[in-house]
């Protein structure tokens, strides 16, 4: 029961003129019930992961951290499996589960061992409807979120510089707004928002279902059939796309703190996304990981190892979102600098990086680690589960995670050095500094 | 174009066919293997006994400094031509330093497997310790031990480390102290590498696409080079533990609380039985009675466990929570009470037959990666649980009965042992 930010930074991709894929198997069942299956027979494990197209970005305003309220109390029973039937039975069979919300996704996740798969798809069907919840539940796990809001945001002064940077960033859609809600709007929820928004929502049209593990998909579809199909369609979510409008001035937050001993530097952009296009957010990503990734980047190079002014200095894109996209950077300065000034000493190198510093060979090395980060997504059952569930809610389909390698085949430098340009002319950002 | 398709093979069908084997390379270094030919991986996890508890007394940190370099540069590469050659073969390398030990993972894909081990001897046998990455991995440090001391949990667990250890040397911030890491030098450096990377402390496990000639020549490559060490790393027993209360005040609107309690070592006969307690008392999943009773029927938390630490000698009970300020005393009330309430009324049956069902259900889990594989490998041979371990464990478990749960549970729990470091503005 937690909240994501980014799931996966790094989705997979491919080295020229191969392909891996997961040999993803999938079926829509007639009420709009998506089911993906990933075979892989090397333990008698399965993992068992329920998605929903939908998370914050759903809630009217005013309601803020109603999908994540909402998806706490998925774990407070049902009338055929009362109060925490479904959790104790998960620890009984040795099993793991959690279940996690973010801006465009809700997901529900077991792990268990293989001949308890047909009662773990059947909880998990249950839930979708048949939830029975009361006054007391709402009340006292109001009291949970208002505790996990404060361990989360109020008591880390990392996280509430981040929480603002996002409302002056997305000043007109839900990227603005926390996930987990604002403290005065979670202290308004009730039990008839609760239920409507379950009902509303809670739908197989809007679900899809990917087990991945030892299961074969024969067996798996007849399953899914025997406890979804009595399920009606419900409403499906037709979601009208808001944008921001561009920023016309230049903002800078500031968070000051007594407890800060280090002080942290950060900026995010709003940027393109998969959605709008697969190849240019490959391009921009690998771009970014030649700027901005690990520990050598041209950033790294520059102002830790050559100037020594930061301790670490960073960046990544994040664009497996149904609307904007984001870049994050980061820079920890070894001495106290004025915000002002770190800005002007990244801006200025930046600039100059994307000409001269973005070279044929560093995009080999970036295309090379890409492939075998892919090869190492699959070592497991739970991460190609990930990997397709949130790429399918947010709209992309299992032909773009199987092909994703002819995408990349295209890239080339000019691509990459174009995209770079077209961020760095970006003017729709934030910077913060926190300090004490 | 060439197509590369995975399959998935059955492998470890259930656990009585899980076998390993324990090889042994030319000069004599001996590890436990598997060999999966699922995916073009080789996974290596692999220990070093000693850790942060054999850092030079002023020179607190250098344990954790040493690892942090390990993978900035060897003999003939610059950090950065090392990084590099990493990305350009797949190959994923980190070390990393607890109280008692230095852990360290290798993955490497298949193909580029006789290039990444000899990268990884480089690592292991030749670094650098370049005076340049030195002092810039010392500053790093210095910036994620401030961040540390603004981070209200990491703080709340040194601080809670530092006062229930005591004159322990668990007592100790495996990262030192700003002043103790600037006084390392490159000597010291060179010198307790030598102390602490050394044959007779080393444990390794592997598993992954690879066939036993060829691992048995990579680990022979990678380790067979080093030198046993005369010392004994071996970690003293607790002899005081604190109890009580003890308030650190910090400005945040929300307090952490760290609680402890004394445990076994994990050869001990009791432990199962022990860890069987803990999981029903605040174990993982949401099941335990902490769980239930103070997030669930209370919602004065949103996250409550504890854990068991056990080392070779010794071990303690962990657990934490963190609640608003107002509420600290009334929660660290609920956590005395269930405390006493197991080892004055015990567990009961239903209890102990789901917690039985949950450990024999689980360890198929750790079979699901290369690298999970691996570890597990590395773990069993850690502890000296014995080569029979996996064909035992079930015994070991299944041979529980309530009355033998309940007596340990009585002989091991007492209120009268516990100790509370309290991090915030708690409210009375």
């Amino acid at each position: 029961m937690k909240i994501v930010g980014i799931l996966l930074i790094l989705l997979f991709c491919f080295e020229s003129k191969s392909n891996i894929n997961f040999n993803a198997k999938s079926t829509t069942l007639e009420n709009g019930l998506k089911l993906i299956v990933v075979e892989n027979s090397r333990a008698p494990v399965v993992a068992q992961m329920m998605w929903y197209n939908f998370g914050s970005n759903i809630e009217q305003r005013g309601k803020s951290g109603l999908a994540h309220f909402m998806e706490h109390l998925m774990f407070k029973g049902t009338k055929k499996y009362p109060k925490s039937y479904f959790s104790d039975y998960i620890s009984k069979i040795g099993g793991s589960e959690n279940a996690f919300t973010s801006y465009d996704y809700t997901a529900y996740y077991q792990i268990f061992p293989k001949q308890h798969v047909e009662k773990i798809i059947e909880l998990e069907a249950d839930r979708m409807k048949n939830l029975t919840l009361t006054q007391k539940n709402v009340e006292i796990e109001k009291k949970v979120i208002l505790e996990e809001r404060f361990q989360r945001i109020e008591s880390d002064p990392s996280a509430q510089l981040d929480e603002s940077m996002r409302t002056v960033l997305f000043p007109n859609d839900y990227y603005g707004r926390p996930i987990i809600g604002w403290k005065h709007e979670i202290e308004n929820l009730s039990f008839d928002n609760v239920m409507e928004f379950y009902k509303e929502n809670y739908n197989p049209s809007n679900a899809i279902l990917v087990l991945s593990g030892d299961i074969k998909f024969k067996n798996a579809k007849k399953l899914v059939n025997k406890y979804y199909k009595f399920i009606k369609p419900g409403k499906k979510l037709n979601l009208k796309k808001l944008n921001n409008p561009d920023l016309k001035t230049s903002t800078n937050v500031e968070l000051r703190n007594e407890n800060v001993k280090q002080q942290i530097w950060k900026r995010i952009y709003r940027t393109k996304s998969y959605n709008e296009s697969i190849t240019k957010a490959i391009a921009l990503d690998l771009g970014m990981k030649i700027l901005a990734g690990g520990t050598s980047s041209l950033l790294y190079e520059e102002f830790v190892n050559k100037k020594k002014l930061f301790s670490m200095v960073g960046g990544f894109f994040q664009g497996l979102t149904k609307g904007n996209g984001y870049i994050y950077f980061y820079a920890i300065p070894n001495k106290k600098i004025e915000q002002n000034e770190i800005s002007e000493l990244l801006d200025k190198f930046i600039a100059q990086a994307i000409e001269k510093g973005v070279t044929e060979e560093k995009l080999i090395l970036e295309k090379k680690k890409y492939y075998y980060d892919s090869i190492y997504g699959m070592d497991g059952i739970l991460k190609p589960a990930e990997i397709i569930g949130e790429a399918l809610t947010i709209g992309l389909t299992i032909n773009d995670i199987e092909n994703w390698n002819y995408k990349l085949d295209e890239i080339n430098l000019e691509m990459v050095k174009k995209e770079l340009k077209e961020f760095s002319k970006n003017y729709n950002f934030v910077t913060g500094n926190l300090r004490n | 174009m060439k197509l590369i398709f995975l399959f998935f093979l059955l492998i470890f069908k259930n656990l009585e066919a899980f076998e390993y084997q324990n090889l042994k390379t030319k000069s004599g270094i001996e590890f436990w293997f598997v060999e999966d030919k699922s995916i073009p991986i080789v996974s290596v996890s692999f220990s070093f006994k000693g850790g942060s508890s054999i850092d030079t007394s002023d020179k607190n940190g250098i344990s954790n400094l040493m690892t942090s370099l390990l993978d900035e540069g060897t003999r003939n590469l610059t950090s950065d031509q090392f990084k590099n050659e990493m990305k350009m073969k797949g190959m994923k390398l980190s070390f990393s330093t607890q109280k008692d030990k230095i852990d360290g993972v290798f993955q490497i894909i298949s193909s580029q497997a006789k290039e990444g081990f000899e990268l990884f001897y480089e690592a292991v046998n030749h670094p650098s310790f370049n005076e340049v990455d030195i002092e810039r991995v010392k500053r790093q440090l210095i910036s994620s031990i401030k961040i540390d001391e603004s981070d209200l949990s990491t703080l709340a667990s040194n601080k809670f480390n530092y006062h229930f250890f005591k004159d322990h040397v668990f007592s100790k911030n495996i990262k030192g102290s700003i002043d103790s890491i600037k006084n390392i030098t490159k000597f010291d450096l060179v010198d307790f590498h030598k102390r602490s990377i050394a044959r007779n402390n080393l444990i390794i496990g592997v598993a992954g696409n690879v066939n036993v000639s060829q691992i048995k020549k990579y680990i022979e490559l990678v380790f067979g080079e080093l030198k046993n060490n005369k010392e004994i790393h071996s970690i003293q027993k607790f002899k005081s533990l604190s109890i009580g209360e003890k308030i650190f005040e910090m400005k945040t609107p929300q307090t952490s609380v760290l609680f402890g309690h004394p445990g076994l070592e994990r050869k001990n006969e009791n432990f199962f039985a022990l860890r069987i307690a803990n999981y029903i008392l605040g174990g993982g999943g949401f099941q335990s009675r902490l769980y239930k009773n103070i997030r669930e029927k209370k919602g004065l938390v949103y996250s409550i466990y504890s854990y068991l630490l056990s080392y070779e000698n010794d071990g303690v009970i962990v657990g934490g929570f963190q609640t608003r300020n107002m509420s600290v005393f009334e929660t660290i009330q609920n956590v005395k009470k269930e405390w006493k309430k197991i080892y004055s009324r015990g567990i009961t049956k239903q209890e102990l037959d789901n917690a039985k069902a949950y450990f024999n259900g689980s360890f198929t889990r750790n079979f699901t990666s290369t690298l999970s594989i691996a570890r597990l490998l590395q773990v069993v041979q850690y502890y000296d649980l014995g080569a029979n371990y996996f064909s035992k464990r079930e015994k070991i478990i299944n041979s529980l009965d309530l009355e033998k749960v309940n007596n340990v549970i009585a002989k091991y729990f007492s209120n009268e042992k516990l100790f509370f470091m309290i991090v915030g503005q708690p409210e009375s």
